[in-house]
């Protein structure tokens, strides 16, 4: 059991036997290997089901907003810049959170993982010192995690989290990382070569939904895709009506984005969704210095004006 | 996303430029009247089974 | 009902030949995942698959489907007219399909072909197909085939059941439409005394599917009780009501009807719906009796494992095929959520003070 494991235990007793909380928000044990499952603990005598490992990689923030009671909630470097958002964004009260901080020990792809192991069933895996020990019929292997990492926790720069009321552990080193490689790459190609570039990318998609509900950012009351009076845009697998969600999303999502993964780690046909949302990221860094969700007390650059804005797109 | 550059401009326009207004329109006009219609993300029926 | 034997050395001339009489879907492997695709001459199936990730469903029952042009200009002399495009119905292949997938199309035909109707569109493309299965010896740890009515060698809804062997397949022809598959292929090699082998087989593989998904007590469990459940609460609390769970599954027919009009021109289209949606049975006066994410969760798990059950008698609406479980992005599983719905038991009402 994980050091975290244990506090994330402790702190939520505490938290829900001296009635500081109404409800502690964690992950539970999968009931895959390499899955952890939300979960929302009320009893304390229920925490024992709570859990810390390197498949939590749902972002937990999407579970704050529109709740009315008092909650604690596990949060990674990437769920608190989220939580810092929805501050920003009057989505939560700060008075009626408690924010349990994890120093991001960074997760895992269990695709990459599937893949590492050559496609072959895996019905076990146990982590340790950086390692996974992954088991299936007839086999065992060790896979380095660092290989295996999902692609934002390769390139994240923020694991620890940027508020707390309480933390898991000590604060852990920060890489530096090359975060935008992919980005310059579409960056350099023509029009044409781009569109076609984004027209494969999004061929794939089914429509489902998943990379905006699992996206913390997506919170509006109506999505513009589920909008029927007027219909901006239309249901079909059609891939102008695809493409156009995910431009659009991605687009309300800039200034926003905290890189959490969320999004490619949901999509279940596996479009790496996240080159739209990193391009947004680069530019509100480069033009606005602005990296998402890093306090609660800025609002982000895209619902603000100053005079020192950059306008010389303007003619 | 692959949008043609010259479909798309940006403008300061104050109420008081009237005659920037329609130099800046016209010039609009012309440079995407040049580039024709746009091809891309543009649907005139849904492209499915 | 017959036995043939197809060495594998004749594979690619018989599914060549094929081609010339049949449209070929099966599975391909395109960047990281399998799935079922139209194959163009020289692509062969690749069998080295457990299963697909998209089910087969979509062969014939498309994402999106327009189902009738029309135009609303007057000058034109069919205007209001229904025009049904031109749709290929031309003789069709799923090779490969796994047997719950293709028992899954039986599932799905109670909603397209009922006594009283017969959609049109849903029954051409199925009856203009041939399933072709590839027996299942090497199961996917989420598989639950045999504990929802289906198996790695059942037969439902298949007109071949292939077991891959070595450097051969065993074909069990099971229909017509089975005959004129083979006979297009030029595979006629009996192998009488196939059966018993075949047999084995099937048990063995059987022993190797992961069981204990109860649903035995389901049909027992009184609706507005297990509707009221206490766990539905705890079950819902991670789902992010995406669609990956009714998208991928071969069972759900759910569809959604909309008009896209350009100007005069228009087209009526259906689209899968999902009842993960917020749309879903959102009604003209803004009111949706399934209004929250419990209400849409619970109406997932409640239509496969209790209104379907009631209403047909023939078991559960999932042949077990673990798609949902296994792409599911927050974990949600319908082996645990079953387990739950068959061990309820409600809570003994209180006496009245």
């Amino acid at each position: 059991m994980s050091d975290y494991t244990q506090k994330i235990r402790e702190t939520a007793k505490k938290l829900l036997s001296e009635g500081k909380v109404d409800a502690v928000i964690g992950y539970r044990e999968g009931t895959l290997p390499l899955m952890a499952e939300p979960c929302l603990v009320k009893d304390p005598e229920k925490v024992d089901q709570l859990v810390f490992n390197s498949f939590c990689g749902v972002n937990l923030a999407n579970y704050l907003p529109k709740r009315k009671d008092r909650v604690a909630v596990v949060a990674k470097g990437c769920d608190s810049r989220n939580i810092a958002l929805h501050i920003v964004e009057n989505q939560v009260d700060r008075e009626r959170l408690f924010v349990i901080g994890a120093p991001c020990t960074r997760m895992v792809d269990r695709r990459k993982v599937a893949a590492a192991v050559g496609g072959r069933e895996i019905s076990g895996v146990s982590e340790q010192d950086g390692k996974l020990t992954v088991s299936g019929p007839g086999y065992e292997q060790t896979v380095d995690k660092k290989d295996v990492l999902q692609d934002n926790c390769s390139i994240c720069i923020h694991r620890n989290p940027v508020l707390a009321d309480e933390m898991l552990g000590e604060k852990l080193p920060e890489q530096e990382a090359d975060r935008y490689a992919d980005v310059r790459e579409v960056e350099a190609m023509s029009p044409e070569e781009r569109f076609a570039h984004f027209k494969d990318l999004f061929s794939e998609c089914i429509r489902c939904y998943a990379c905006r509900n699992a996206c913390p950012l997506c919170y509006c009351p109506t999505c513009f895709v589920d909008e029927s009076k007027p219909q901006w845009v239309g249901k079909s697998i059609d891939p102008t009506d695809t493409m156009t969600f995910h431009f659009l999303r991605a687009f309300h999502c800039a200034g926003r984005c905290t890189d959490c993964g969320a999004c490619e780690r949901a999509c279940p046909v596996g479009i790496k969704v996240r080159q739209l949302t990193r391009k947004l990221e680069k530019d509100c860094l480069g033009l606005f210095d602005w990296e998402a969700g890093m306090n609660p007390d800025v609002r982000p650059p895209l619902d603000t004006w100053r005079p020192e804005d950059p306008e010389e797109f303007i003619k | 996303m692959g949008v043609e550059p010259g479909r798309l401009h940006f403008s300061w326009i104050s109420s008081a430029e009237s005659t920037k207004f329609v130099d800046v329109a016209t010039k609009v006009i012309e440079e995407v009247r040049a580039l024709g219609p746009a091809g891309q993300l543009a649907k005139t029926k849904a492209q499915v089974a | 009902m017959r036995f043939l034997k197809i060495a594998k050395d004749d594979w690619t001339r018989g599914v060549e030949d094929l081609k010339k009489s049949f449209r070929v879907f099966g599975p391909v492997k395109e960047k990281e995942a399998y799935d079922f695709r139209l194959l163009d001459k020289g692509v062969l199936p690749d069998f080295s698959f457990q299963n697909t990730r998209l089910s087969p469903k979509s062969t014939v029952y498309p994402q999106s489907e327009i189902l009738f042009e029309y135009t609303l200009d007057e000058s034109k002399a069919d205007h209001h007219v229904h025009k049904v495009p031109e749709k290929d119905y031309s003789p069709r292949v799923i090779l490969g399909i796994r047997p719950c997938d293709a028992k899954a199309f039986e599932l799905v035909r109670l909603n397209f072909d009922t006594p009283e109707y017969k959609d049109p569109y849903w029954l051409s493309a199925y009856e203009a197909t041939t399933k072709v299965g590839l027996a299942c010896d090497d199961p996917c740890s989420t598989c639950f085939c045999t504990s929802a009515g289906s198996g790695p060698y059942d037969e439902a809804g298949l007109d071949v059941l292939l077991a891959d062997r070595d450097d051969h397949f065993l074909a069990k022809v099971l229909t017509e439409k089975g005959e004129a598959f083979v006979s297009a292929a030029g595979w006629n090699t009996e192998a009488p005394d196939a059966e018993a082998g075949f047999e084995k087989l099937a048990a063995e593989a059987e022993g190797k599917v992961p069981g204990g998904v109860p649903t035995d007590k389901l049909a027992d469990k009184e609706t507005v009780a297990l509707h009221g459940a206490d766990f539905w609460e705890d079950v819902a609390f991670s789902c992010i009501n995406c669609g990956t769970c009714t998208y991928l599954c071969p069972t759900c027919w759910c569809f959604d009807i909309q008009d896209e009009v350009k100007g005069a021109e228009g087209v009526r289209m259906r689209n899968w719906d999902s009842c993960m949606f917020p749309l879903f049975t959102l009604h003209g006066s803004g009111h949706n009796p399934r209004a929250t994410k419990v209400d849409r969760v619970r109406q997932r798990f409640m239509h496969k494992l209790k209104y379907f059950v009631d209403r047909y008698g023939r078991g559960i609406q999932c042949v077990g095929c673990g798609r949902c479980v296994s792409s599911c992005p927050v974990n949600i599983d319908i082996r645990r959520v079953a387990r739950l719905m068959n061990e309820f038991e409600p809570a003994p009402e209180k006496c009245p003070a």
